[in-house]
């Protein structure tokens, strides 16, 4: 005890654990910054003997070259800054509807695998199987080519009612041709949408306290409806419905899908749908059995357990899993470029090829997949607080 | 047990059992297995009306599919086209000469994959139903086979990779225990000597590779040398160190977030920026091969992060109280346990890989999948892209269910979660 350790006497440098701990970082950050001084240097000769720099500028200059789709406005005399922008939106576009889709189709899949019906338990795992072992590159491909491309042409359409035609040219589908006043009509069936929700809560509320039946969903509906349409009665006809027609090489009219975007949709809907499948089937599995015994015991019929009880708790455990098949989608989108749907991936293709800027171009579209991926994941983390266990931890 | 009543159903008792003093009834007999198919469809098929009707439509659903998939297959379908352009489905542009190389790798590959499938512990347990069915399998297999090639030479060595790997099988069965270590080492040598085979003396230069060689050659490449990377990323993300994780966490975030598709082609063009002006350009493929390992790594990073995180606290004390340094307790300690929790996921990133080969159609390597859109673009099979993606799809279908089982069956084994 009395032997006193000499604390104060530090060790060595070269034994010191803070030094070194010091040192080694330093270390790497100079090996780091020096590799990547190198790497600039040569793309900044390898730039210049080509007389090429690494400004954006070359963003200002007119596009020159068409894009097929363009949910935002977009003409050849547009700048490349505005094809990018159209290419960025016709990806987000994708996977917007696809993510919505997917989802639909993925937790019909995973429900399904758990039937009690052995046919349709069967089939759900013979449509994993057959789409999750099988290149999305290929089911892209096979779509498009294989089957929209072979549907009849344009001349021999398939037609219902002659309102909904589909050829190798896409599919054309009623549009609403919007009038001066659609604007406004819009602004009222959002107020619409808003009555509704009051409403269902209030119906909710007279349920709860006096136990008659609450027909929330008739109300609702009722009260969108009553505002929506006297709203469109007032503004006198602010939009018409218009059904395409069929010409000779395309549709007139209408809202009109290309088989580019429905090549593409398919594919990835049908894909993803066999892994978010999947995922619910392991996330019910993962729900605990004495959940649906209880729901059981409590009188609710098998629909009923499944939407009330089994499924919320399912999500709560299916939603991480499940944004990771969001990011695949959303990356996947990029498998348009194959059958030429203008994505990212298709029009930067072109933009580089027509007027270089790889490096330039190539940390765009780097960005723009980064911000993407961080906004679904954003989304999916407020959806994920939302329903996760509160004051619980799992 | 002597006791008839016990084990025959309660349906005399009405489910009271019957108590007696001498002997207990402790055995309730289970609900009786249906077993007359008649019992078995009423089960499993029409137990409600819904039901019912459920069945009734998905197998209308499906019988109408198998009938347009079977009129396809037997009548609408020209098989000619993969017929004639097999060896593109094989090896690509590959000059023909030089295909005995492939065939050399090929029956490597036999013997190591037939002596491990021998030697495994992991054997199938072949019930009744698994033998018909892999022995129909393998008749239509083989009978595919017959058909489709018509060189002689060709169909003597396929069947000759067949019975090797066999033979090999049968004989890692004999030898078990004593194979498992070289085993081991056998296979991580095997990827450098094919590649010894393929390119060495005079041999075939990347660019040249092709057709569904490329793709498994590809994948490989991409596991084994990204593995390293990925391990290193991985310990770099969990350092201490606050310089080193946040490299790690940029690199592996930068790589995962953005497409393999865009990653190949803009190696193209950019891989070749980056490189000292002296050197000279290499080959868009191997350009192409820096950045998928590169891509890949990222994700054997999280792998094995996962892996990391699984290894108990205990595990790194232990280590330390045994005076190890931080390089050999990594290594010999937490490594190990690591890794082999993480196989399952390997497994499942190499299929996926495996399958993003496909992707290299955007840098124009004829892969199998650029191989069967280019055959139904000649005039003879002008648009029999069915027949021909049918058949990639399906080539690309056997190996990934393949490895996909086999990696749940090992799951199983190594007991992933449990342990």
């Amino acid at each position: 005890m009395a032997q006193a350790v000499p604390t104060q006497q530090r060790p060595p440098l070269w034994r010191d654990v803070r030094v070194l701990r010091l040192v080694a970082q330093v270390a790497f950050v100079a090996v780091v910054a020096i590799v990547l001084r190198e790497l600039f240097l040569n793309a900044d000769f390898n730039l210049s003997r080509r007389g090429r720099d690494l400004s954006f500028d070359f963003l200002r200059t007119r596009a020159g070259f068409g894009i097929k789709e363009h949910i935002i406005s977009y003409t050849s005399n547009q700048s490349l800054l505005r094809a990018f922008l159209v290419a960025a939106t016709n990806s987000m576009f994708v996977a917007g509807v696809g993510i919505v889709l997917t989802t639909v189709l993925g937790i019909f899949i995973g429900i399904a695998r758990l039937s009690t019906n052995w046919l349709v338990r069967k089939m759900a795992q013979a449509y994993v199987e057959v789409f999750r072992n099988t290149p999305l590159l290929v089911q892209v491909i096979f779509w498009y080519s294989g089957v929209i491309l072979t549907i009849p042409r344009i001349q021999d359409s398939v037609s219902l009612f002659g309102v909904v035609f589909v050829s190798n040219r896409g599919a054309a589908l009623p549009g609403i041709e919007g009038g001066a006043d659609f604007s406004v009509w819009l602004l009222f069936a959002l107020a619409g949408i808003v009555a509704a929700a009051v409403v269902r809560r209030y119906r909710t509320r007279v349920h709860d306290e006096t136990g008659r039946p609450h027909y929330r969903f008739l109300f609702g509906t009722g009260a969108f409806f009553l505002v929506a349409v006297t709203a469109y009665l007032l503004l006198g006809d602010p939009f018409a419905i218009q059904a395409p027609e069929q010409g000779v090489r395309n549709y007139i009219g209408g809202t009109q899908i290309s088989p580019e975007f429905v090549g593409i949709i398919i594919a990835l809907v049908l894909y993803t749908a066999a892994f978010i499948g999947e995922i619910v089937r392991g996330s019910i599995l993962a729900v605990s059995k004495g959940q649906k015994e209880a729901a059981e015991a409590l009188g609710l019929r098998p629909g009923q357990q499944l939407r009330l009880v089994v499924l919320p708790q399912a999500m709560r455990i299916a939603i991480p899993p499940i944004n990771n098949q969001y990011l695949n989608l959303w990356k996947n989108t990029s498998l348009g470029f194959a059958i030429f749907f203008p994505e990212l991936i298709n029009v930067t293709g072109t933009i580089v090829t027509q007027g270089g800027a790889e490096l330039q171009v190539f940390s765009m579209v780097v960005l723009t997949y980064l911000g993407i991926s961080l906004l679904i994941s954003l989304v999916m983390n407020i959806v994920n607080r939302a329903v996760a266990l509160r004051g619980a931890k799992l | 047990m002597s006791d008839p009543r016990v084990g025959s159903g309660l349906q005399e008792d009405v489910g009271i059992p019957r108590f007696d003093d001498r002997e207990r009834a402790v055995e309730v007999a289970p609900a009786k297995e249906p077993t007359t198919p008649a019992e078995w469809a009423h089960a499993n098929l029409f137990s409600s009306w819904a039901n019912g009707i459920v069945t009734i439509v998905a197998a209308s659903a499906l019988g109408f599919f198998i009938y347009q998939l079977v009129k396809f297959v037997f009548v609408g379908a020209e098989w000619a086209v993969v017929e004639a352009n097999l060896k593109g489905f094989a090896v690509g542009p590959f000059p023909l000469d030089e295909t005995w190389r492939v065939w050399v790798s090929a029956y490597l590959v036999a013997v190591l994959g037939g002596l491990s499938a021998g030697a495994s512990r992991n054997r199938i347990t072949w019930t009744k139903t698994k033998t018909a069915t892999g022995s129909l399998l393998a008749v239509a297999g083989a009978v595919i086979v017959v058909l489709l090639v018509d060189t002689l030479l060709v169909l003597a060595l396929g069947f000759g990779l067949a019975a090797t790997a066999g033979l090999m099988l049968v004989a890692g069965r004999a030898l078990r225990e004593r194979l498992r270590r070289p085993l081991i080492v056998a296979w991580l040598l095997s990827f450098p000597l094919v590649m010894v085979i393929v390119v060495g003396f005079g041999g075939v230069s990347p660019r040249l590779w092709g057709g569904f060689f490329f793709n498994i050659v590809a994948a490989t490449f991409g596991i084994f040398v990204s593995f390293p990377i990925g391990i290193l990323l991985a310990l770099g993300r969990r350092s201490s160190l606050p310089a080193l994780r946040t490299f790690s966490v940029v690199f592996i975030e930068i790589f995962r977030g953005v497409p393999l598709v865009a990653w190949l082609i803009f190696s193209k063009f950019v891989v070749g920026l980056l490189l000292p002006p002296q050197m000279s350009e290499p080959p868009d493929i191997i350009k192409a091969f820096i950045v998928m390992t590169f891509f890949s790594a990222a994700y054997v990073a999280e792998i094995v992060r996962g892996g990391l995180q699984g290894v108990h606290e205990g595990q790194y004390e232990a280590a330390r109280a045994l005076g190890l340094s931080t390089t050999r307790m990594m290594a010999f300690v937490v490594l190990p346990q690591a890794l082999r929790s993480t196989i399952p996921a390997m497994i499942s990133h190499f299929i996926s890989l495996y399958k993003d080969t496909a992707l290299f159609v955007a840098i124009q390597v004829t892969d199998l999948l650029e191989a069967a859109r280019r055959s139904a673009v000649g005039l003879e099979f002008f648009g029999r892209i069915k027949e021909t993606l049918l058949f990639a799809g399906l080539l690309f279908w056997i190996v990934a269910f393949s490895m996909s089982r086999w990696s749940q069956r090992l799951e199983v084994r190594l007991g992933v979660g449990e342990r």
